[in-house]
């Protein structure tokens, strides 16, 4: 790595003097900031897009490690790394870590500690989603469903605050967002029969501003959607990161599945269970509302990410969000209004045939009628959905969505659900999940949003859960669960480099500048919801052990020899 | 007056159900020789709840971020302390969540699933 080092050294880009405290500005501007990475998602719409090109269809074939980071941790490594001035953070479930880039070396290390029941009310992989920052303090959650606030500077805990109780089941994974001042935060905990919220905090103080609970109680709108105490129990996790138009002031957040899975006992819609929520960010105030799945029995929790882009549809700019919903279909929202533009399979569904365009309501099949009244069904997608968790990346040069997406389906067959606080409350058969199929399991895909369609797709026997980033040099970065960090052409998916990294990838790949060099950042690490989940035994010889990985284009060697 | 009625009913429901296979697990653990169907049958019900989010449906795991529980060891003792007490800070304990008896069933489904 002489040859970046020296390059570094000689570059004629001045860092700044003396750190500055970090502005609500930045992070508005966070997107098109390429010295620093400020926001989940690389930017307040959530794009995962950078206008760096260094890296490149010609350059990335000489992408090599500048150095790794040993997470000290073995559980799945899901956090996005945050950059600002030469800084990297980033989080486990157990600590959270400041890391200086030049040198690869940790500046400093603070330790969370939670209960050791913890574990056992969270579903899906003991983790840590990232962290957000605000004039010189860290946000994060913690496994037991604390929000803190850090120094940036030292890691000193500023103010701790509970959100929830692990005894009712809840958790908290995600990386907060920080938009109009407020820091907002969810919760996980649908599959322990809780009832869910978003929390907005006070940045300076931690003082709790407001609650807008995702299943309202029966005097509130939509409280008709429960009968009876169901909503009590009713789930709307909130447990990824909304997104967030400063111009129209709104944050966009998805919610989860309805609690039990097994919806014969909670008849009506469920609001606003696997919906997207526009808030106010100063109040929590929910604007409106658009629900993708009515009533729904497979889990299709809708909290993955909202994007937010500016596209033409029929020669009109239209500012829209993209969502590719674990239900299969991939939807384009009028994000002024929620109305529905389109709305499409991007994988197979046998669950739906079609999104009613007037009523923006799917139009079921016979395989959600019967999973309804108990039979066992084949239905796809699977509960773990088209696309999980794992953030797809929107290119705005090229109109495409990459995301790494599902291709089996499962198997259900609902059975009573009994609450009891803080235990496993879904109501279905979890002996028998999974209708694999023969062919690959999983797919990059390049989607046309406004279709559904892939102009390409890369398959995979094992399925990719990494999350995706796209950049201006035409490059789209992914990660296999098996180790491979991976670079495809944007255009074609023809694969152009990559680079075995010691552990499964189900992080969220990041890139930035810094004194002239481009540098890529990406956590490995696996035991996520597929490994823990899919009893796929071909991962048996993947070793677990978090680490952070640094990589840039080696410079040719006479460079190296000035 | 709420629309409660009907909900109430539902859960009254379920909780005749999970008694009734409560009590039955109970009887079978008192009698049973541990190859018992029955308590494997409730074994496994009670994996299914409480274990499989993190060791696998069916107990398949690949066997690299927590344990292949079809290759632990034939010793039932210490199955049951780690069950009780959690392990090095990752397996969580359970000693106020499950009795000797649901710990005793699990122990028969792990046996009935063990390689060679």
């Amino acid at each position: 790595m002489k040859g970046i080092a020296l390059a570094a050294g000689l570059a004629m880009v001045l860092a700044p003097i003396g750190a500055r405290a970090q502005t609500a500005d930045q992070l508005v501007k966070g997107a098109t900031d390429t010295s620093n990475v400020l926001n989940y998602g690389m930017g307040y719409n959530l794009q995962r897009f950078s206008p760096l090109t260094q890296i490149n269809k010609e350059t990335v074939k000489n992408l090599v490690p500048v150095w790794n980071y040993s997470l000290a941790d073995d559980r799945s490594e899901e956090s996005q790394p945050i950059i600002y001035q030469g800084v990297i953070y980033v989080s486990s479930n157990s600590a959270t870590m400041a890391v200086d880039v030049k040198t690869g070396k940790q500046i400093w290390k603070t330790k969370v500690e939670y209960p050791p029941e913890t574990p056992r009310i969270v579903c899906c992989g003991i983790i840590n989603r990232g962290v957000a920052i605000l004039d010189g303090k860290l946000f994060r959650t913690t496994l037991d469903a604390n929000v803190i606030a850090l120094d940036a500077k030292t890691g000193k805990e500023l103010w701790r605050e509970k959100a929830a109780d692990i005894k009712e089941g809840y958790s908290m994974t995600m990386a907060p967002l920080v938009a109009d001042g407020v820091v907002l935060t969810g919760v996980s905990g649908a599959e322990f029969g809780t009832r869910d919220f978003i929390d907005g905090w006070d940045p300076a103080t931690g003082k709790h501003l407001w609650r807008t609970y995702t299943v309202p109680n029966p005097d509130e709108p939509g409280g008709d959607t429960w009968k009876g105490d169901t909503w009590k129990f009713g789930g709307g996790s909130t447990w990824i990161t909304g997104s967030y138009d400063p111009e129209l002031n709104t944050v966009y957040w998805g919610v989860g599945n309805p609690g039990p899975f097994n919806a014969a006992g909670r008849p009506g819609d469920n609001l606003y269970t696997c919906s997207v929520l526009a808030l106010d960010a100063k109040t929590g105030k929910i604007k409106w509302h658009y629900q993708f799945s009515p009533n729904n029995p497979f889990d299709y929790d809708a909290v993955a990410e909202m994007v937010l882009a500016d596209i033409k549809i029929d020669g009109k700019p239209t500012k829209v969000l993209m969502d590719a919903n674990r239900n299969g279909f991939f939807y384009v929202l009028d994000r002024t209004n929620g109305k529905l533009l389109a709305a499409n399979p991007y994988v197979k569904v046998n669950w739906a045939s079609s999104i009613d365009m007037k009523t923006g309501r799917p139009v079921e099949t016979d395989v959600a009628k019967d999973a309804r009244e108990g039979k066992k069904v084949v239905v796809y997608p699977s509960i773990l959905g088209g696309k999980n968790w794992e953030p797809m990346s929107y290119d705005p040069q090229t109109g495409l969505a990459y995301a790494n997406t599902l291709a089996f389906g499962g198997h259900y067959k609902t059975e009573p659900a009994t609450y009891k606080a803080g235990e496993w409350y879904v109501g279905m058969d979890l002996t028998d999940l999974w209708d694999w199929g023969t062919g690959p399991r999983g797919h990059l895909k390049a989607i046309d949003p406004l279709t559904g369609k892939a102009k390409w797709e890369v398959p995979s026997d094992i399925p990719r859960f990494s999350g995706v980033l796209s950049t201006a040099g035409g490059v789209v970065f992914s990660g296999q669960l098996t180790g491979e960090f991976e670079a495809f052409d944007a255009n074609d998916g023809k694969k152009l480099w990559q680079f075995q990294t010691g552990s499964g990838i189900e992080g969220q790949p990041v890139t930035w500048e810094q004194d002239g060099i481009q540098y890529v950042a990406v956590t490995s690490g696996y035991g996520g919801v597929y490994s823990l989940f899919s009893g796929d035994e071909r991962l048996a010889q993947i070793p677990t052990g978090g680490s952070l990985w640094l990589f840039a284009v080696k410079k040719p060697q006479k460079v190296a020899h000035e | 007056m709420r629309p409660f009625n009907w909900a109430a009913a539902y859960f009254a429901a379920v909780a005749m159900i999970a008694t009734a296979n409560a009590q039955t697990a109970t009887q079978v653990a008192a009698t049973g020789d541990g190859s018992d169907q029955a308590l494997i049958d409730h074994g496994k019900m009670t994996y299914a709840e409480k274990c499989s989010h993190c060791h696998g449906p069916g107990m398949m795991n690949a066997g690299t971020i927590t344990p292949d529980l079809r290759r632990f060891p034939d010793d039932k003792t210490r199955f049951f302390t780690t069950v009780k007490n959690g392990k090095n800070g990752r397996m969580p304990p359970w000693g106020d969540l499950l009795d000797d008896d649901q710990i005793g069933a699990l122990w028969a489904y792990v046996s009935s699933q063990r390689k060679p």
